[in-house]
């Protein structure tokens, strides 16, 4: 035979008996339990996957879901979240403190009382003068969460020196009493203080980022081992059943007793893998291409929709023509097509044409604008801008991208010469918040939550105060001295009935003037392979998915 | 030396004839290698078909490349057909059954047509590809021919230049350049190149894969310049350019030609890796790179919408590769292989062994 | 010899040079979103802005900035953004995977690239050659990203053959970094031997033509003899220079979608992630340690030349 046929084939031979050798080697899958019904069973290692590492895995630091998910049972603040969904989810409840604190002098003294006898998860007693250390590290550390505690008395000042402690936070730690002094009152404080932001720490925790080696917390759980970039893993927090979950009883123990998190960034592998049941959980959603099969196969089985609180809008340059003009406004919002959108973001999406989301509280529905594309032609035409060449920016991360594209298919059957400009995700932000890049005049943008304080939607992104030169994140550049004053004195009102009611009043009064196009709220959406229990996963606005919620099924 | 040894093919017919210059007989010989006549056709055919795009959009499909139907319904043989599902699932292929629109079916959760995005994405995958291909050879051989005659330190700077050019983190470089040209634009002097204009993509390929290609010819211009043909034109006084484009040159013809048709490869696939980043062919426009990065996301929903425009790609590099082929041999005189009826001719000899 | 090496070091220190100024100003000059505005977050102030400039030196000029960059790369101190770990480690830890991926594929794409070429050469223009060209141009013409998640699912999802992707160190378990390593191979390896075998034949079918293979073959050697001693190793030249290239490349981490895809946590997963949220001290380890490494490897490249083409070894020696 010819050697080089020969060769050939034994190389082919070769290929095929080396598949043959793997195939029966193994890769081969099984799940580890049946899929339950009722009650799971105590114990056993979770086994996770995040489709990126977190931000920071420093309480201090963390300003992501996906921190905030691994954290959120590790550092409990003085105050947190119930630990429920939806609404329920959205009560701040006592955490290291002993009740509520009581507010007196017009809104401006906090006062609160730790609870005796915990301990952090390295045996150090926890302390009343932690707190202010914990407050001075989120400065110190120059953290992004830092803004919400500028209103402490000094804290501006140290924000600048970094020297000379928060005189506004006073503490005794014999009593355990902490004394917190705001400049001004400030209604959302107290969901600030559930951030953990501001979760203690023990004292003498260093002034730098320890992703690598996250410090001792108060939690049911802690971090054993952090590889940055690669993953982490969690074990019970020994002291949190020697001595917190006794003073904290109301506080969930967890049922795993540990868990292992890898990071595996092609989110394709991670849908299989859980379908393989070798990760049992994946914190991020299903990609958009798998989440369609995903659901079907497994909808009540293993996967559930959650909602979050966010409004997916567009927004509209108020300063500058077209959209100057409210009517011109008004009839881009009869324009969009929240149904069209639905299919944009293959069912992601839940239509919404309002500032607030629902499962805020204040959230009122109201849609002023039903899509009805020959009126909106028709106010446009009787508007007639003067400028109708815009540019429309949106970001590449799909399907934000193809909501942007969509927008500007419509803005352009409404007679608009539009340009399109995609800018990668990690830059967008930025990029239109900077008020000198040109021709900012319209685009998407999307906005989560940090707390369920309405005030969290109104200030950030429609306060005529929020309009920075750099880091502008009001970017209808939007500035009613009404609605501002409004906005300003409902916030230092503590949150009640009658302020929600407001709240939803304020929604409507923008909504009329229009500065954005909102068209809808996303869904995230709970996967677990077949041995946890779905049932028990609990998804909260603010923290995520909750490590202590996850259980296997018998 | 007239041989008969048989791995010369034999004399031309009438090649003996005066009058034949050498590029009429290169002609006569490409064009009795049927294979790479056939591909010629092919290619051409490809590029009629990108150039028909108005024809099919404006005609049969009645929409734009980069209209969406997001909500619309098809009205075909009695059943209500929609061109998005509420999952986002798009509609695939419908063939002639609603009068030629959307022929390849939509082409995501946008509802663009897929055939004429195809055609026209088409007119930009080639002209990118071929462009960047002509501008990356033409840079390669002029720095490999520079390289390898001078030698010395006009080689060291080009070579370390080359190797700077290789190592520069091309991904970076796609999303700053993207990112500015949104913001109005990249000026290099007097050159301002508005963003979405598509040098963007065809000046980034282009420089990219310059050294890819001017290495290997850098290498064999060294080796070549051993050989006795080059001392001997020095000798007879030939200058440097005369030596590098007049002996140089024509022996890297069959290199140059190979390496080209297979670039064109690599920078239709980049500008797809450039596309997504932003730094390649700007949204809503298309390319048949961006139209499988789209489709990829639908692959286990609509596999065709990723497969058709890799295979549009894959059948234009092998037209050009085989086209390729077939110019070298007809190039090159004594080249072995012979397509025509003397097959016996091609097998080598000793084959056996 | 010593000379050359000499001029060798100088340049790729230069390379290295010029590639480090190329990046730093890609970052600060090309209009983009500068860092500091990034960190600060969503609900960021000016106040918290001025303090991320300060900490992190984005106020000073930037040959300023510059300098400490390179001084903190030298000193193994280089810290990205967020987290604020060190850089160094993080390339260290992917170099098993990166290696591994690359000395593997590497290896595969070379040997049955030759091959593959070998074979269309000596059997040019018969069907042998029409379909191994076919098959070569089926190689070069799939994306990565599509001919991975194409693998991924039939080989790994529907038909369970092989792991979901993901790295095994060798010495943890030689059976399971196998099984890891197969498909990512594969992948990364189909573009180039669709490229090499094309290249090679197309060098082998010029070198048939020389005399001095007539001449060697009039003289009586076998044809296996004519075929490798003479013709392989004259068409071996570019594909040298290509694998120099390519290999230096993988090394320094350019498989990046095969490494994402397949989640393998090796430099080119590193490298997406730093660019994919722009942090400038990763961007700038991970290309340096690449550039040595391209810079390297066509040295070694340069010298093979001289190893296999005596004529150019003399030739420069002689003048």
């Amino acid at each position: 035979m010819k050697k080089q046929r020969a060769v050939i084939a034994v190389l082919a031979f070769a290929a095929v008996a080396a598949l043959g050798l793997v195939s029966c080697g193994g890769g081969g899958s099984s799940s580890s339990s049946s899929s339950g019904g009722g009650g799971g069973k105590e114990g056993g290692v979770l086994n996770a996957t995040y489709a990126s590492f977190p931000d920071y895995l420093d309480p201090q630091l963390s300003y992501t879901q996906e921190g905030w998910t691994a954290m959120g049972d590790v550092y409990i603040p003085l105050l947190t979240y119930k630990h429920a969904e939806g609404t329920e989810g959205s009560e701040v409840i006592p955490g290291l403190a002993k009740e509520m604190p009581k507010i007196s002098n017009g809104g401006k003294t906090y006062t609160l009382f730790l609870r005796p006898g915990l301990k952090y998860s390295d045996g150090t007693p926890v302390k009343a003068s932690d707190f202010p250390y914990a407050v001075e590290r989120c400065f110190k550390l120059n953290s992004g969460g830092s803004v919400f505690y500028t209103s402490i008395v000094g804290a501006q000042k140290y924000a600048e020196t970094k020297q000379g402690g928060i005189p506004g936070i006073t503490t005794n730690d014999k009593t355990g009493e902490i004394k917190i002094e705001l400049e001004k009152p400030r209604g959302t404080f107290t969901n600030e203080l559930g951030l953990m932001f501001v979760a203690p720490i023990p004292k003498g925790t260093p002034m730098e980022d320890l992703s690598g080696n996250p410090p001792p917390g108060t939690g049911p759980y802690m971090i054993t081992k952090s590889q940055p970039g690669r993953g982490w893993e969690y074990e019970r927090n020994p002291y949190w059943a020697k001595a917190n979950s006794k003073a904290m009883p109301e506080y969930p123990t967890g049922h795993v007793d540990g868990a292992k998190i890898t990071i595996v960034r092609n989110p394709d592998t991670q849908v299989n893998d859980i379908e393989q049941g070798k990760f049992d959980w994946m914190e991020n959603p299903p990609p958009a291409s798998r989440y369609a099969q995903v659901k079907e196969k497994f909808e009540g089985s293993q996967f559930k929709v959650v909602p979050t609180i966010s409004t997916y809008y567009f927004w509209m340059n108020t300063t500058t023509p077209p959209f100057d003009d409210v009517k011109v406004r008004q009839a881009v919002n009869y324009a969009i097509d929240s149904a069209a959108l639905e299919r944009i973001y293959a069912g992601q999406i839940v239509a919404s044409h309002q500032i607030l989301p629902e499962g805020m509280p204040g959230h009122k529905t109201i849609d002023l604008y039903p899509h009805n594309m020959e009126k909106a032609k028709e106010m446009l035409a009787e508007a007639n801008p003067s400028d109708k060449e815009i540019t429309v920016w949106t970001d590449t991360e799909s399907p934000n991208k193809e909501a942007g594209e969509y927008y500007e298919g419509v803005l352009a059957e409404l007679g608009f010469k539009t340009k399109l400009k995609e800018i990668n995700a990690d830059n967008y932000f930025t990029v239109i918040g900077n008020l000198s890049t040109p021709d900012l005049d319209t685009g998407w943008s999307d906005w989560f939550q940090d707390y369920p304080h309405p005030n969290d939607f109104f200030q950030p992104l429609l306060a005529s105060e929020s309009i920075l030169k750099t880091n502008n994140g009001n970017f209808a550049q939007m500035n009613e001295p009404k609605l501002d004053k409004e906005i300003t004195e409902l916030r230092e009102e503590q949150l009640g009935p009658e302020q929600e009611k407001r709240y939803g009043e304020l929604d409507n009064k923008y909504m009329e003037l229009a500065p954005w196009a909102p068209y809808g709220q996303r869904t995230l959406s709970t996967f677990v392979s077949s041995a946890i229990n779905l049932e028990s996963v609990i998804f909260n606005p603010t923290f995520g998915h909750y490590l202590t919620s996850f259980e296997f099924n018998e | 030396m007239n041989s008969t040894n048989r791995d010369v093919a034999p004399a031309e017919p009438d090649a003996g004839s005066a009058g034949y210059g050498p590029w009429r007989l290169a002609l006569r010989r490409f064009l009795r290698n049927r294979v790479a006549v056939a591909f010629l056709i092919l290619f051409f055919l490809i590029v009629l078909f990108v150039l028909a795009a108005p024809l099919w959009a404006n005609h049969v499909a009645h929409t734009g490349p980069n209209e969406g139907h997001t909500l619309e319904k098809l009205h075909v043989n009695g059943e209500v057909r929609e061109v998005v599902t509420p999952e986002g699932k798009p509609i695939g292929p419908q063939l002639f059954e609603a009068e030629g629109k959307f022929f390849l079916g939509a082409d995501s959760r946008l509802g663009r047509d897929e055939m004429v995005r195809l055609m026209y994405g088409g007119r930009t995958s080639l002209l990118i590809g071929v462009i960047s291909g002509l501008i990356t050879t033409l840079l390669a051989v002029v720095l490999g021919l520079l390289a390898g005659y001078y030698k010395g330190w006009v080689d060291a700077v080009i070579a370390r230049t080359l190797d700077v050019l290789w190592s520069l983190p091309v991904l970076l470089f796609g999303i700053a350049i993207g990112t500015s040209l949104a913001l109005g634009g990249v000026s290099i002097g007097p050159i301002h190149i508005e963003g979405g204009s598509i040098w963007v993509p065809i000046l980034i390929i282009s420089i990219f894969y310059t050294p890819y290609v001017a290495r290997p010819i850098r290498g064999e211009v060294l080796s070549l310049g051993e050989k006795e043909f080059v001392e001997a034109a020095i000798a007879q006084g030939a200058g440097p350019l005369r030596v590098m484009f007049g002996e140089l040159l024509p022996n890297l013809a069959s290199t140059i030609v190979v390496f080209f048709a297979l670039n064109i490869a690599n920078n239709m696939l980049f500008e797809a890796a450039l596309s997504f980043l932003g730094a390649g062919v700007q949204p809503p426009n298309s390319s048949w790179g961006t139209m499988i990065t789209v489709g990829e996301e639908l692959l286990t929903t609509q596999p065709l919408l990723a497969i058709i425009p890799g295979v549009m790609i894959m059948l234009t590099v092998l037209s050009l590769n085989i086209v390729g082929d077939g110019l070298r041999d007809a190039l090159d005189p004594r080249s072995k292989v012979r397509l025509e009826a003397h097959a016996g001719m091609t097998e080598p000899q000793g084959a056996a062994v | 010899m010593l000379r050359f090496i000499v001029r060798r070091i100088v340049g790729m220190v230069l390379v290295l040079f010029v590639v480090s100024i190329l990046v730093f100003l890609i970052f600060n000059v090309i209009p983009n979103s500068p860092p500091a505005q990034r960190l600060a977050g969503k609900n960021a102030t000016p106040t918290l802005v001025k303090s991320i400039e300060e900490e992190w030196g984005f106020d000073e000029p930037l040959p300023v900035q510059y300098t400490t960059m390179m001084k903190k790369v030298f000193n193994g101190e280089l810290i990205q953004y967020s987290p604020r770990i060190p850089v160094d480690d993080r390339i260290k830890e992917g170099i098993p995977a990166t290696l591994s991926l690359s000395i593997g594929a590497g290896i595969i794409w070379l040997s049955l690239g030759l091959l593959l070429g070998y074979l269309s050469a000596i059997r040019a223009g018969g069907w042998l050659d029409r379909m191994l060209t076919g098959l070569a141009v089926a190689g070069i013409s799939i994306p990565v990203f599509l001919l991975a998640p194409v693998l991924i699912y039939f080989l790994t999802y529907k038909l369970e053959i092989f792991p979901n992707g993901g790295y095994v160190g060798l010495t943890e378990d030689p059976w399971g970094w196998l099984q890891h390593m197969i498909l990512p191979w594969f992948t990364l390896a189909v573009l180039s031997i669709g490229f090499y075998s094309r290249v090679l034949r197309s060098n082998m079918l010029d070198v048939m033509n020389e005399d001095y293979v007539r001449t060697a073959r009039a003289k009586g050697l076998s044809e296996r003899k004519v075929m490798t001693r003479h013709v392989l190793r004259n068409s071996l030249i570019p594909i040298t220079t290509l694998f120099g290239l390519d290999f230096g490349a993988t090394i320094a981490g350019t498989a990046i979608i095969t490494e994402v895809l397949f989640n393998i946590e090796g430099i080119g997963s590193y490298a997406a992630e730093s660019i994919g949220k722009l942090e400038l001290p990763p961007i700038m380890g991970i290309t340096l340690y690449g550039a040595f490494f391209v810079v390297f490897i066509n040295a070694l490249v340069d010298i093979a030349y001289a190893y296999l083409d005596p004529r150019v070894r003399l030739g420069s020696t002689a003048r």
